[in-house]
């Protein structure tokens, strides 16, 4: 359904994309997995046709989206980061706009608004001004928007930022049930567990560069890293994080993926004078296969 | 077409729910004109028009100034969008580029045409004007002429600024200087001459000839017709510019 190959964007002298290739499938959910300034939200702006590629291949169903971007607008339909909507109006005006936009017709669009509300929870809601929703309510809605014209591939850009646990269950599922219907989904996210959620095939970028991808399992089979967390009592000099392979997660907190035993950690810890306040082995899981590719960590942010 | 009908549909849905910013604006010229109307009556008189009251200056020169102040909304309008981070949304939807420009435009087209025939309705009521056989279905293309002008150089400025605030500040310096120069604060005879050598390139100008031609020398459509094509062969220069100057993935600042 969507193919992107060897995708180039610079902006100046910043290269955002270096050759980035992706395929979904229809009724299928891939996560792009990247930290900020990896590339994902410049890839979902290429597909959507809201930025130009410097080189490479879009296609949407057959459609090529480099070469004829209005053509490809119906069948793609994206959420981006930052929440776009219509405060002043209702949730139901808010989306029948958006389908009124991609050219439904009336009867057409009030069901559908109607349907869409309910796929995300808030059909009780659709009279509401969204300026007097509450900021995951206003995600669901803005999230909504982007399902009104029943686009064939779903672009999610980060849809759970700042929302409750309550609003990324609702979304998790309303996505789960939209790729089950045939759309195909590409999901950025920092929550390692809504990718699991989601069962999604993974793809981790960096730095512009697609770096592996394929499902959960098969990531951690080919990536079988688990190795140690460690928490110290004062942090580690930038040499001993280096010899020792590890990455800080949070302050005081490493995660070491390098083939170092626990007693050569314990030794140099101790040769250098740090104090440990406790280390556990890790089982092989996400967050170890996106250190042991990207040799960082992808942190949580917020919005 | 059917992305600019529903842009369109849109924009009038926005508007409705805010309708004390058009209130506000239609109130504040009804006090404004009685004050400078017995002036206005003696400026006039010194022109040779001996029985003019001048409501016929202060009622559409008032109407002209505060035009521009709400055709000024049209630019307002398509920043808000990027305050609201709708922009990308509208820029990823099917309509183009010039859809989403002209859909802007329409409904502050029709609401400030709107705006100008009730302001002179109403004040002319309350002031005592007289059409004295002028035709109002001229004053009714003077007033579309000046729309179309107003909100295409509005559109054009927008396209070019990038923050909300220098829109706004071009929106009331414009006002201003535009009505001064123009003729529609105090007749044209009583500026200096290098105002009165300035004023044909103000829309006010134009706007206010076509006006005088309906409420001072009793015209019709013939009559308005030199002033209304200036207006509108404008309208379409500023627009043709505003289409070239436009650029829908510019990023433009909202209020901070």
């Amino acid at each position: 359904m969507l193919s992107v190959r060897d995708v180039y964007k610079s902006y100046g002298d910043i290269t955002a994309l270096r050759g980035a290739s992706l395929d979904v499938a229809a009724g299928s959910i891939v996560s792009l997995l990247g930290r900020n300034g990896a590339g994902k939200s410049t890839l979902l702006s290429i597909i959507a046709g809201l930025s130009k590629a410097d080189s490479g291949s879009v296609t949407v169903d057959g459609v090529d989206v480099l070469a004829n971007p209005r053509a490809a607008t119906g069948l793609v339909g994206i959420a981006p980061q930052r929440t776009g909507i219509y405060p002043p109006l209702s949730v139901r005006e808010n989306l029948e706009f958006f389908g009124e936009l991609s050219g439904m017709k009336r009867t057409d669009r009030v069901a559908r608004a109607t349907a869409v509300a309910e796929q995300v929870g808030l059909g009780a809601l659709l009279d509401r001004k969204a300026m007097k929703l509450s900021g995951g309510e206003a995600r669901r809605l803005h999230t909504g928007c982007a399902l009104m014209h029943r686009p064939k591939v779903l672009m999610l850009d980060e849809p759970t930022v700042g929302a409750d646990v309550t609003t990324r269950v609702q979304l998790i599922d309303a996505v789960r049930r939209l790729a089950a219907d045939g759309a195909a989904v590409v999901y950025t996210t920092h929550y390692l567990p809504e990718v699991e959620a989601l069962d999604a095939s993974i793809v981790i970028i960096d730095d512009g560069r697609v770096l592996t991808s394929g499902s959960r399992s098969e990531l951690i089979d080919a990536h079988r890293v688990g190795g140690l967390e460690l928490f110290t009592l004062t942090p580690l000099t930038a040499e001993l994080t280096s010899a020792i392979g590890a990455v800080e997660s949070t302050p005081l907190k490493y995660r070491v993926t390098a083939q170092t035993s626990l007693p050569e950690v314990v030794a140099r810890l101790a040769a250098a004078g740090i104090g440990i306040e406790s280390v556990q082995a890790r089982k092989p899981d996400l967050e170890s296969v996106f250190l042991a590719v990207t040799g960082s960590a992808l942190v949580e942010e917020s919005e | 077409m059917n992305a600019l009908v529903a842009v369109v549909k849109q924009q009038l849905r926005i508007i409705r729910r805010d309708p004390w910013f058009l209130f506000i604006m239609f109130v504040m010229p009804l006090v404004v004109m009685p004050l400078f109307k017995r002036t206005m009556g003696l400026s006039l008189q010194a022109s040779g028009y001996d029985s003019a009251s001048g409501a016929e200056q202060v009622v559409p020169g008032q109407a002209v100034m505060f035009g521009f102040f709400v055709g000024g909304s049209a630019g307002f309008c398509l920043f808000r969008e990027h305050g609201w981070q709708t922009w990308d949304r509208l820029r990823a939807s099917s309509a183009s580029s010039r859809a989403l420009l002209i859909g802007f435009m329409i409904p502050w087209v029709v609401i400030l045409t709107v705006f100008q025939a009730a302001l002179l309705t109403v004040g002319g009521v309350a002031l005592g004007l007289r059409l004295n056989g002028g035709s109002p279905l001229a004053d009714l293309a003077v007033m579309f002429g000046y729309s179309c002008c107003v909100v295409s150089l509005i559109m054009l400025i927008s396209s070019t600024l990038r923050t909300v605030n220098q829109v706004n500040a071009f929106q009331n310096v414009g006002a201003m200087a535009f009505a001064g120069l123009g003729g529609a604060l105090v007749p044209l005879s009583q500026l200096p001459g290098w105002a009165r050598a300035v004023g044909p390139f103000t829309p006010a100008y134009w706007a206010m000839q076509g006006h005088n031609n309906v409420f001072l020398e009793a015209g019709g459509l013939g009559d308005v017709a030199r002033p209304v094509s200036v207006l509108l062969i404008s309208a379409m220069v500023l627009m043709a510019l505003a289409t070239v100057r436009f650029r829908v993935d510019e990023t433009k600042q909202f209020f901070a």
